[in-house]
């Protein structure tokens, strides 16, 4: 079968418009204008590795999954070891601790979600773990200028100062606040804003509303929310306890039965996904990396609050760890095409890739995609440095600041560019459609 | 002497056209559907927002009622949304679709945004517009201004307080579509490209038709995501009519409509010289689905005589926007697996995978 290099036009079309910016400035397709003869020169019949090599890379991204998954479940451990010292004590210091225990836990966590996309497992869990952005109103009490989903009957809900919740006709009995409350409530009346479990919500719990919109500052709810009797500010308080414990417990499970399904030698989805033709299992990686790459992390978590300066659309929007999110997405992307994770405990895993794979059927495409990882590395350690110095995520998409401006769109422009290149290796091993749920096996 | 002049014109265009005539079936589908189904709606787009600028101006000074103003909006919005299937080129690039429409507002950014604008700059013009973000730029807003509940610009006071933003907007947008159209006209233009090649975008027909191929395939998947999201496909199958596209002018079918009409274009051409001409004898199994399948959509769009928002109401209404919305998927799977198989045209990523 004749075969043409993957979508470059379109793609180019898609890094422009997501590389765009507000002003005038004609674009230029320069690299299209640089290789005009692209067509011709792609090699004329990749083909996919033998197929031990290629059954070796795939078990070898199910072990990177479970490594990363085990970090993660130990990350949410840690942090419910964390929310506990803050419920049996709640301190100033207790919260940071617990704050801090957030961020960690979050490292690996941010890795996995190259897993998410391609195999229907995480991605049909991923709800309940990361959704966002989420109507806060919802969980507990919010000021300031709080604008929810528009037509969302559970917006203002406030499950904390409520232990019955009415959506439409239906009255919901929230008196006990458990983990299986806070699931059943999840996309209540349909609207995906309702999110009352997972990360984000403990992240609310942790940190409240950042009302510094695109100023400096997060989240500053004070420890005194959580405390007991007559110190408690906020109202409910020991319902706010029982939230951030169910929660916490919710997520340290969730995670625990994402461990198990990478379980080696056990009947669960590891074992399916080996069990079918390697080159599917390439397709999945790949199409993970692809999707996390562009549609996700450059456009859904970037380009949304970008352009529209919306502080809502920023990913860890109450405690301003946004920067930490996004480079750890791409660390994840990166980690699948080279087969390597750096655990918890700094230990590496590291066995057979893609990139073993694709540099000897086409060491240029290789070579290509590892520079593009590198500098989509760089490019969101600028936005880490950033933040470092005191511009958070936030304040760069502000409109008034062009330059904070540049540096989102420059970590962009860098994970479109990649998102071409990884295109390009998947070719190089002679996979065309990516997309592993329309694609069938006749290639 | 214009005749003259045009006839020259004409001239160097059938000379231009021989000199590099298109042999390649890729290119001359290509080549036939940027002049005859691109480039008109192109300039159907730009005349619609010179119409709108002078409504907006009109409107405001008191020449023209609330009415008028609404329907110059509809058929701007109209003329944009026949767009989607063909935004190859200029309007992909730079944020400027964005800044023609902002959908999915999840949160309702358009209401907020546009109430702290007016707020914060009274008077307004399209310079101060155009530095402001894409939310409040374009047709979204004006729809806001125009249709939103809460306001009724009937009202001279909120007139008054809102006029300034409706005429910066509609001559962002009149300045947005003239740029457009201009990098789509002349020698070096979009449709030049398109027509022939290699050129500094496309090596060859191949690439040029691929584009217009993967467009049509993210389009006809963008127009899902815009029928899907207020039938509740991804919440529990609980509608959800404010995330709808357009729900305010109450146009989004009118919206789903007017693109479905392009990408039936861009399959079929304006004399069987589109897409549809390009697969072999083998595939004309396919062909026949494809356009059954476009004929399906288009008359279960048309059954619909009322506002989205109304029919999500109607359980009955809602069983055959069901219908509609898979007929939309099969439609648009037709085109992403089995069509781009038998091109031999590979899709990649687009911006869609990833939701």
């Amino acid at each position: 079968m004749k075969r043409m290099p993957l979508a470059s036009a379109s793609l180019l079309a898609i890094a422009i418009s997501l590389a765009g910016c507000g002003d005038d400035r004609p674009t230029e397709p320069t690299q299209t204008a640089a290789q005009p003869a692209a067509a011709s020169t792609t090699p004329a019949q990749p083909a996919v590795a033998d197929e031990s090599a290629t059954k070796a890379v795939v078990a070898h991204y199910a072990d990177m999954a479970l490594a990363v998954f085990s970090d993660a479940h130990g990350g949410a451990l840690e942090l419910q070891k964390a929310i506990e010292a803050l419920l049996a004590e709640p301190t100033e210091q207790t919260l940071a601790a617990a704050r801090e225990a957030w961020i960690k836990a979050r490292v690996p966590y941010m890795q996995s979600e190259v897993f998410r996309f391609g195999n229907p497992v995480v991605d049909e869990w991923e709800g309940q773990v990361n959704a966002w952005p989420l109507d806060e109103g919802l969980i507990d009490y919010v000021e300031g200028d709080y604008q929810h989903a528009l037509g969302n009957p559970g917006a203002t809900a406030n499950i904390i100062a409520n232990s019955e919740i009415r959506v439409g006709e239906d009255l919901i009995d929230a008196s006990q606040i458990t983990p299986e409350l806070l699931a059943s409530l999840n996309e209540l009346g349909g609207s995906e804003a309702n999110v009352a479990s997972g990360y984000h919500a403990i992240e609310f719990l942790l940190w409240g509303q950042d009302l510094n919109g695109t100023e400096a500052g997060a989240g500053a709810r004070p420890a005194s929310d959580f405390s007991v009797g007559e110190g408690c500010t906020g109202g409910n308080c020991e319902r706010r306890r029982a939230f951030l414990e169910a929660a916490t417990r919710l997520l340290v499970s969730d995670l625990e039965e994402m461990v198990a399904q990478w379980q080696p030698e056990q009947e669960n989805y590891r074992a399916s996904l080996l069990a079918e033709p390697a080159e599917n299992g390439l397709r999945k990686m790949f199409f993970g990396m692809g999707s996390l790459s562009l549609g996700e992390l450059a456009g859904e978590r970037m380009k949304v609050a970008l352009e529209a300066n919306s502080t809502e659309d920023e990913h860890d929007c109450f405690s301003d760890n946004t920067h930490n999110s996004h480079f750890y997405n791409g660390k994840g992307i990166r980690n699948v095409y080279l087969g390597e994770y750096l655990r918890r405990d700094g230990s590496l895993v590291k066995g057979p890739s893609l990139a073993d794979l694709v540099t000897k059927a086409d060491a240029k495409a290789d070579q290509t995609l590892r520079s593009d990882l590198e500098q989509s590395e760089a490019r969101l350690q600028a936005l880490v440095d950033s933040a470092a110095a005191g511009q958070h995520f936030d304040q760069l998409i502000a409109a008034d600041n062009e330059q904070g401006q540049q540096l989102v769109r420059d970590a962009i422009a860098a994970l479109v560019q990649q998102t071409g290149s990884i295109e390009k290796a998947a070719a190089a091993l002679g996979l065309s459609d990516l997309n592993p749920e329309t694609a069938d096996h006749e290639f | 002497m214009q005749t003259s002049f045009r006839l020259l014109g004409s001239l160097a265009l059938t000379l231009a056209l021989a000199a590099c005539a298109p042999q390649d079936p890729h290119q001359k589908v290509s080549a036939a559907l940027a002049s005859n189904v691109l480039l008109p709606a192109y300039h159907g787009w730009s005349e619609a927002n010179r119409t709108l600028e002078q409504s907006a101006r009109a409107f405001c000074a008191g020449e023209q009622d609330l009415t008028q103003a609404r329907q110059h909006f509809s058929a701007a919005q109209s003329a944009w949304a026949a767009l989607q299937p063909l935004a190859v080129g200029p309007l992909s690039e730079g944020n400027r679709a964005w800044q023609v429409q902002f959908w999915p507002d999840k949160k309702n950014l358009v209401g907020r945004q546009v109430e702290r604008l007016v707020q914060s700059n009274p008077q307004l013009d399209a310079a101060a517009l155009g530095k402001a973000s894409v939310v409040v730029q374009g047709l979204s807003a004006y729809e806001y201004l125009l249709f939103d509940p809460a306001l009724d610009l009937a009202d001279d006071s909120q007139k008054a307080r809102y006029c300034p933003m409706l005429q910066a907007i509609a001559s962002h947008q009149r300045g947005l579509a003239d740029e457009v159209l201009n990098l789509w006209e002349g020698e070096q233009g979009m449709a030049a490209m398109l027509r022939s090649t290699p050129n500094t975008r496309y090596p060859d027909g191949r690439e040029a038709l691929g584009e217009l191929l993967r467009t049509q395939v993210s389009a006809l998947d963008g127009l899902k995501k815009k029928l899907g999201t207020p039938l509740g496909r991804q919440s529990k199958g609980v509608a959800q009519p404010f995330q709808a596209e357009a729900w305010r002018s109450k146009a989004s079918l009118a919206n789903l409509a007017a693109a479905l009409a392009s990408a039936e274009q861009v399959w079929r051409g304006n004399d069987d010289n589109g897409v549809r001409s390009l697969p072999g004898a083998q595939h004309q199994n396919l062909v026949k689905r494809i356009d059954e399948a476009f004929s399906d959509t288009r008359k279960r769009l048309a059954a619909q005589q009322r506002p989205l928002g109304e029919a999500l109401a109607d359980p009955a209404a809602r069983e055959e926007l069901d219908a509609l919305y898979d007929s939309l998927d099969r439609l648009h799977r037709l085109h992403e697996s089995e069509l781009s198989r038998a091109l031999e045209i590979p899709l990649g990523f687009n911006a869609h995978d990833g939701d």
